[in-house]
């Protein structure tokens, strides 16, 4: 797993995420985001990367 | 009280015979195999055709548990090999419903997901053949009762056991009074609920589910393609999983997911299922309820699939919920790993070590049956708003998308472990398709009919130098031509045993790869394993 930024634009990636959730109530938006969680990971592929995505994510909320 | 439901089936009834130890002194014998269900019968089978004798008891006198009830109905290519070598696979192949199309269906039609298992492998049997658990067990035991090795002993109970070191002392019962056995070997196969294992006082960590199921065997005349469908979402079930196998007999399997922790009195009632058939099926068709019955999801686990001289396949070893149709499968193939084992020991062919393989091959086996069980559960049953909601995303995605279709699960069915953490079969263990062989004098011949003599299977590429440990055993040269002793002109059987130029393969009677090489120290290693040879 990379933590190091590998994004071109982030801030054009945000923008766009942004946009899509901007009219979405709470559940349109959690079911976008767990579309494009399941797209993501397929991007991914690797298992133990994604695990190690998974712990990042579960332990990174406040 | 309860309703009867008229299957329409007369199942078998065996005799009882009056047991000679009754009047005398404990009977001494080599292998006492208890309980005759899917398991017993295979392993059962399985020593009768490799010559070993045994005596099966079972506590009743006929076939199926709760009468004329499906059970396991989905039996998987390699269960369907196993009974090709038994000599039942062509009876079951003209009653029941082979099939390899699987359709995952969203709402009404929907179709989101579908598969065909057919074309990978080349083995002889078809990926899935549907049919009632009972036939199975009546055409085994008439094989058994064909071949006359072995006795089947009915309405014989194990009462009590007392195992020790080098023997079991069995205390049976009969509807003529109580005896006793003692057996070198004991397999238990008496499931669930072995009063046999508790005698033993056994742990199996059992844990009860809140998952339950509706299981019903529907007859009923509409023209439906012959596949497996599922729902994960079925608008006749509250929108809960239901699963359709066609069977023999025109029969149909209809599982229902129910609530968790639903009253399985009332799921299973008659009437109540008779009203979930007919959404399902709609009013124009007219159907009868075969059978009906409840299932309460739960697991366990023996610690050692072998407890001194006693032995523990099936049910009675592990349980798990039944989504993919691993239960049956799993019990069928602990027989097919033990049968082969049994019989080199029994015959001082092989060292007592070797039963040990069996644990560390099979409880594995059924640690990740139960995962992948486990995991089917889970994705049909969210916990909350978040489970929820991903699996809408999987299914919204599956119907364009590959990558989403892979997550739709309602069920992974059975296919056959690889032992790849086996003291035997390290680096090897996984299990080759029952392939048709030409052989040198022109006749063809299934893998399967190779695998009955208590011999190991040896394959070279070509000609290949053998080491002395395997010159008793059954060797073949295979090459493309008829001086070979196999012709493999098209290269099928190289490939499916993973057989290159100059290698040597050993394959062991169960048709799971023992050892692939081509150095004579690895190959005489891993032979001494198995063999007590030079």
């Amino acid at each position: 797993m990379k933590t190091e930024n590998q994004i071109t634009d982030p801030d054009r990636f945000y923008d766009e995420l942004s946009t899509l959730h901007a009219s979405l109530n709470a559940e349109s938006s959690a079911d976008l985001n767990a579309r494009l969680v399941l797209i993501l990971a397929n991007q991914i592929g690797d298992n133990s990367v994604l695990s190690e995505c998974l712990a990042l994510a579960a332990s990174s909320g406040n | 009280m309860t309703e009867q439901i008229e299957s329409g089936y007369e199942l078998p009834v065996f005799p009882y015979k009056r047991p000679p130890e009754l009047s005398g002194l404990p009977g001494q014998v080599s292998i006492v195999i208890v309980g005759g269900g899917l398991a017993g019968l295979t392993l059962a089978a399985d020593l009768s055709i490799r010559g070993i004798p045994f005596v099966l008891v079972d506590e009743d006198d006929t076939v199926g548990v709760r009468g004329a009830s499906s059970r396991g109905i989905v039996y998987a290519q390699k269960s369907l090999e196993i009974f090709a070598r038994l000599g039942i696979y062509d009876r079951l192949a003209q009653k029941g419903v082979a099939w390899s199309v699987g359709r995952s269906l969203r709402g009404d039609r929907d179709v989101i997901y579908e598969f065909d298992a057919a074309g990978q492998t080349h083995s002889e049997q078809p990926p899935f053949l549907n049919i009632q658990q009972f036939y199975i067990e009546w055409y085994l035991v008439e094989r058994i009762m064909e071949l006359g090795v072995g006795e089947l002993r009915w309405k014989n109970k194990v009462a009590h056991a007392e195992a020790h070191d080098d023997v079991t002392h069995l205390v049976i019962d009969t509807p003529d009074g109580r005896y006793e056995l003692h057996a070198d070997w004991v397999v238990d196969c008496s499931g669930l609920a072995s009063n046999l294992r508790e005698k033993l006082g056994l742990q199996t960590h059992p844990e009860k589910g809140t998952e339950r199921w509706c299981i019903s065997d529907v007859r009923f005349k509409k023209e439906l393609p012959l596949e497996r469908w599922t729902w994960v979402e079925s608008p006749v079930n509250n929108n809960r999983a239901v699963w359709q196998h066609p069977m023999a007999d025109g029969v149909w399997r209809i599982d229902f997911q129910m609530e968790l922790d639903a009253d399985v009195d009332y799921i299973s009632r008659p009437d109540v299922c008779t009203e979930r058939v007919r959404r399902l099926l709609g009013d124009e068709f007219p159907f009868e309820l075969v059978w009906v019955g409840p299932w309460a999801s739960r697991t366990h686990l023996l610690d050692n699939f072998r407890h001194k001289r006693v032995l523990f396949a099936g049910d009675s070893a592990h349980v798990f919920p039944p989504l993919g149709g691993r239960g049956g499968n799993s019990g069928i193939q602990d027989a097919d790993n033990l049968g082969w084992k049994l019989a080199l020991v029994v015959k001082g062919k092989a060292p007592v070590s070797l039963l040990d393989s069996y644990n560390l091959e099979r409880r594995p086996a059924a640690i990740h049956n139960t995962l992948l069980a486990t995991r089917s559960v889970r994705f049909l049953s969210p916990v909350s708003a978040g489970q929820r909601c991903l699996r809408r995303a999987a299914m919204d995605l599956a119907r364009r998308h590959d990558f989403a279709r892979k997550m739709i699960n309602t069920g992974r069915l059975s296919d056959p472990f690889r032992y790849q953490d086996s003291p035997i079969s390290a680096d090897a263990g996984e299990s080759v398709a029952n392939v048709t062989l030409q052989l040198k004098t022109g006749s063809r011949v299934a893998l399967v009919d190779l695998a009955r003599a208590n011999q190991l299977l040896v394959f070279t590429g070509g000609d290949v130098a053998i080491p002395e440990a395997l010159k008793d055993q059954q060797v073949f040269r295979v090459g493309a031509g008829t001086r070979w002793d196999i012709n493999d002109h098209e290269g099928l059987v190289s490939a499916a045993l993973g057989l290159q130029e100059g290698m040597v393969v050993v394959v062991r009677p169960d048709l799971h790869i023992l050892v692939r090489s081509n150095d004579a120290s690895i190959l005489t290693r891993a032979t001494r394993n198995v063999l007590l040879v030079e």
